[in-house]
């Protein structure tokens, strides 16, 4: 899936769009009067299984502006052999703003899933950035063990390294639920925010607007060498962690856009 | 004797002064909460730090700089700086990290001074690099000619005698409790130096969640002892 995006007067546009095999997208939104383009992606049919390989490649031409989510959540099904793997690339030209907001993975008893993401970012863009992991459910109200769960993120601005993101879940593995590792939580979510204006000042008070709803998750906010931080959570649900990360892109958005939190209607 | 041994013992010691003794990598958060409060608790989380932090990253990256060391490689190396220091999201445990590194160049400069050495430092001053205390030592191991399992091995023994140490004093624990311990993770480190030089490239840089949140944590821990 190819798609890039550039600024015509006040309003982010499509320059290209392609997409092949089993990903699809909708037409692009536009959620409010900001002329912020928002596409949907549609996960292929009934999920990945054995041995799939997609690959997105995402380009923001300068000031351009888009949310990007999905319809619905990924499932990874059953992958005996070969791990499903999906390769993401992202270019974000100065001046250009980001919103991945994809829905869930969900990572079925047997599941194999390695995801690599590149992005290349100019001085000057904003990424927000999230991705949250979960265990499939079974009807009988177990939690299925997925076998891999490997994703990578690497970040460069302009052209220099600035974050390195490496998460590799194997809950099969001996203590996997014990100290340091998942410490008895199921899902992980984690959410990057790159931009000139973070620093430690924001930092504060984002804990402080989501300092007061951290019950049954353990969260930390971080920031990275420049122009950013990380926010990594473990929680019981993807609706906790979710919660979380809006309270923090909608704290952004207005202080940032002066804009609204997103509202996705999907259901 | 190896005429590196005894080379070896002192930069192993805890007494070298790089700073090492003022960071707990996220222990204290874990001490503040209850988590780890006696041998037991310390043990178990002193065996996740190694299997699922330190062999992903100072390790594998000990083995990555000796293989690269072996071939002359010091492109390798730089970027091998970068990406190590880059892949620690927790500021505290990337700042301290490498402020340790600096200050074991430091020492290793005056010490046992090389071209390569004084070049690494040279970088860190002038922001070309970060300087990381894995690749800092086995520099100074490589150019004492000390074999890549006995690098391997003593590098991950001095980070987890300094952490012991830090135990020792945050938990508090005595020093005989201390002692068993180092004793016992002698198993460990021996299982993570095979595990490393098998290992996948592509696994490096692997980190353990709930560690790197506790880490993050720190930052809000108010009353501490610690760096990090």
């Amino acid at each position: 899936m190819r798609l890039s995006m550039e600024k015509k007067r006040d309003k982010t546009v499509t320059k290209q769009v392609y997409f092949q095999g089993a990903f699809k997208m909708l037409r692009p939104h536009y959620l409010d009067n900001s002329g912020q383009a928002c596409y949907f992606l549609i996960n292929p049919g009934g999920g990945y299984v054995d041995g799939d390989r997609y690959r997105m490649e995402i380009t923001l031409e300068e000031q351009a502006e888009l949310i990007l989510t999905t319809q619905s959540a990924t499932k990874v099904y059953r992958t005996p052999h070969t791990p499903v793997l999906q390769e993401n690339e992202i270019i974000l030209k100065k001046g250009s703003v980001l919103e991945y907001i994809p829905d869930p993975l969900i990572a079925y008893r047997d599941a194999k899933y390695k995801q690599n993401t590149i992005i290349r970012m100019e001085r000057g863009a904003t990424l927000f950035y999230s991705d949250i992991l979960t265990p499939g459910w079974s009807p009988d109200g177990e939690w299925f063990r997925y076998d891999l769960l490997q994703l990578k993120n690497e970040i460069y601005l302009d052209e220099k390294l600035i974050m390195f993101d490496h998460l590799k879940l194997q809950p099969d593995e001996a203590g996997v639920d014990g100290i340091g590792y998942m410490e008895g939580y199921t899902h992980l979510g984690s959410m990057i925010v790159m931009s000139e204006q973070v620093n430690e000042d924001v930092l504060q008070r984002l804990y402080s607007v989501i300092g007061k709803d951290l019950d049954e998750c353990k969260a930390g906010l971080s920031l990275l060498i420049e122009g950013g931080f990380t926010l990594r959570i473990l929680a019981h649900s993807t609706q906790k962690i979710e919660e979380l990360m809006a309270a923090c892109s909608s704290f952004l958005r207005k202080e940032w856009y002066d804009r609204d939190p997103v509202a996705l209607r999907k259901y | 004797m190896d005429n590196y041994l005894l080379s070896l013992f002192q930069l192993c010691d805890s007494n070298l002064p790089t700073g090492a003794f003022s960071h707990s990598f996220g222990l204290e958060t874990y001490i503040q909460e209850n988590k780890v409060h006696d041998k037991d608790s310390f043990s178990e989380w002193l065996r996740m730090y190694v299997t699922g932090q330190l062999v992903y990253t100072d390790g594998l990256a000990c083995r990555l700089a000796f293989e690269a060391l072996e071939r002359n490689d010091a492109e390798e190396i730089w970027t091998l700086d970068r990406k190590i220091t880059v892949q620690a999201l927790p500021r505290e445990t990337r700042e301290g990290t490498y402020k340790i590194g600096e200050r074991m160049l430091t020492i290793g400069n005056d010490l046992y001074p090389a071209p390569l050495l004084s070049l690494y430092k040279e970088k860190t001053a002038n922001g070309e690099a970060f300087g990381h205390p894995a690749i800092v030592f086995t520099m100074i191991a490589h150019q004492l000619n000390v074999p890549e399992n006995v690098i391997l091995s003593t590098y991950l023994y001095s980070t987890i005698l300094g952490l012991t140490q830090n135990a020792v004093r945050g938990i508090p624990l005595g020093q005989t409790a201390g002692q068993f311990i180092l004793r016992d993770i002698q198993q460990s480190i021996t299982k993570a130096v095979e595990q490393i030089r098998i290992m996948d490239i592509a696994d490096f840089g692997a980190v353990a969640p709930g560690l790197e949140i506790s880490q993050m944590k720190h930052e809000r821990v108010h009353i501490r002892i610690f760096m990090s």
